[in-house]
């Protein structure tokens, strides 16, 4: 185990931490954000997470809902973490705000969780379901995973954007409903592949124990990258910008640019 | 001394201090039944009570790091004035979000002045200080008067009210920006009291207890989009 020296949290600048995070041997969790489309598995890919890894890692996750907790009961209930290590984090409806533009209801969630279960190896944060274009900030996620699936359609990966072209990982989940949905998942990988520059992209699905099991494989490789300095935080990108009418304004972007505010 | 930034920065929704999940009470009351209609109605009934409240305990916690004279600052001083505002907030749940808000704006203020002394005695207060209270001191660490506190403790209040009315109800976005716009006296009515307030056992006490009533009642409610 690495030097897990405890800060308190209250007093703790977060961003400000990121040069630390350079050198060698960060003293805190490895903060692993997971993003995508509504419905594209996040919540279910955690789990398997926890699945995997908790026996060897000390893990919490952090839920981000549009509605109050549902993410966070599903997580509860299929019991693969004790509940206490789960919380979740409101986000007003705005959940590309809470992973980019005002990451602080996070960070605040994920510092009581880092106090209260010293020292976590890994917290796990899943927004809330939103657009193609909503990607963490480094401020928040030390890695992020950018989570398509099959059924959202065999172009999504061509189309690209932040997160598709630019997380730690793209995992295109759901392999097995490929051919349900007329889709071909390797040429779905194929594409993204291509879109992301050598950064890889992982074929997921529950059914298929062995990307199941690669997929607990990226995230050791990324921990201990993370440990001994290697892995440096990487924005995906911003989006293109426009303004709500609440007088906040967001970056979004790209082609696929779907997200709803209500 | 000022260039005005301070209290422009803290009245602004951009500032990176999780504001964009809180309505102000907005959501609980609406689904309660209070008809959208009510929404200014509601705006100024919170910045006669609870708005009164805040900004009070904003301008004593502003007086109690120094204030608009530099006065060396005074963590006992401080210290009261959070245990009188706790004093006059029976709600947990809107304990709770106070905390969190603060939390957010301690944790601005230990960025941008890690060393100040106001920040030392902010932080005393534990890991959640009220929001008004931390409000009061981040202005004063970040050059805003006194009146500008106040000022921008009810602005935001009002602001928080007309976002939330946009994700909440169907309104015109430029109706939520006139009502704020026409809470303008009653904003200077309630700034005046609050800088008339001298010591932190004289902190107003007048009270919204629907409100708090709606507040106890959200901390259950499965679908909803607000904290609070
Ligand atoms: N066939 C199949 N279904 C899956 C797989 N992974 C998840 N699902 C299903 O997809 C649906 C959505 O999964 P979630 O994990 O809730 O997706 P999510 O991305 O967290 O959803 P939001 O949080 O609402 O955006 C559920 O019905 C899951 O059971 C998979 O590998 N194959
Ligand atoms: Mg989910
Ligand atoms: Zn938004
Ligand atoms: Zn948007
Ligand atoms: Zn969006």
């Amino acid at each position: 185990m690495p030097d897990t020296t405890r800060r308190t949290p209250s007093t703790e600048p977060a961003a400000g931490a990121r040069a630390a995070d350079a050198s060698p041997a960060p003293r805190r969790a490895m903060r692993l954000g997971v993003a995508g489309p509504v419905g594209t598995g996040k919540s279910t890919l955690i789990a398997s997470l926890c699945r995997e890894l908790a026996a060897e890692l000390s893990m919490a996750v952090v839920t981000n809902d549009i509605y109050t907790d549902e993410d966070a009961r599903l997580l509860r209930a299929a019991g693969v973490l004790p509940v206490e290590r789960i919380h979740a984090v409101e986000t007003g409806a705005c959940p590309h705000t809470a992973i980019r533009d005002d990451v602080t209801p996070n960070l605040i969630a994920v510092e009581d969780l880092e106090a209260e279960f010293a020292p976590l190896d890994l917290v796990v944060v899943e927004s809330g379901g939103d657009n193609l274009t909503a990607t963490f900030s480094p401020a928040l996620a030390d890695a992020q995973i950018f989570c398509l699936d099959v059924a959202g359609g065999g172009d999504v990966a061509r189309k690209g954007g932040p997160g598709i072209e630019r997380a730690d990982l793209l995992v295109v989940n759901k392999t097995d409903l490929a051919p349900h949905v007329g889709v071909d998942a390797a040429q779905m990988v194929a594409d993204a592949t291509r879109a992301r520059d050598g950064l890889p992209v992982l074929a997921l699905s529950q059914h298929d124990r062995a990307s199941l099991g690669a997929l607990a494989g990226w995230v050791r490789q990324v921990l201990a990258d993370h440990r001994s300095g290697v892995h440096v935080p990487r924005d995906p990108g911003p989006m293109a910008p426009h303004t709500h009418a609440d007088g906040t304004t967001h970056a979004h972007g790209g082609a696929g640019d779907v997200h709803e505010h209500a | 001394m000022t260039s005005g930034l301070g209290s422009l920065l803290l009245a602004d929704a951009r500032l990176p201090v999780g504001g964009h999940t809180y309505s102000a009470g907005l959501e609980p009351a609406l689904i309660a039944g209070m008809p959208a209609e009510l929404i200014p109605a509601y705006m100024t009934a919170r910045l006669r009570t609870v708005g009164l409240v805040e900004a009070a305990a904003s301008v004593l916690a502003h007086r109690a790091v120094g204030g608009d004279g530099g006065a060396p600052v005074d963590p006992r001083a401080l210290e009261a004035v959070h245990e009188e505002l706790l004093a006059r907030s029976p709600s947990d749940p809107l304990r709770e979000v106070s905390g969190m808000l603060g939390r957010g704006l301690v944790r601005l203020a230990a960025r941008l002045r890690p060393d100040h002394p106001a920040v030392a005695a902010l932080r005393a207060l534990g890991r959640a200080p009220q929001r008004p209270v931390a409000l009061g001191v981040v202005a004063a660490v970040i050059g805003a008067g006194e009146a500008e506190t106040a000022r921008v403790s009810l602005y935001d209040d009002a602001q928080t009210v007309a976002s939330a009315a946009l994700k909440l109800a169907p309104v015109d976005p430029v109706d939520a920006a006139g009502w704020v716009l026409s809470t303008g006296d009653v904003m200077t009515s309630v700034v005046a009291e609050a800088l008339a307030v001298r010591d932190a056992a004289d902190l107003p006490a007048p009270t919204a207890p629907q409100i708090e009533g709606w507040s106890l009642e959200h901390r259950n409610k499965t679908r909803r989009i607000f904290i609070a």
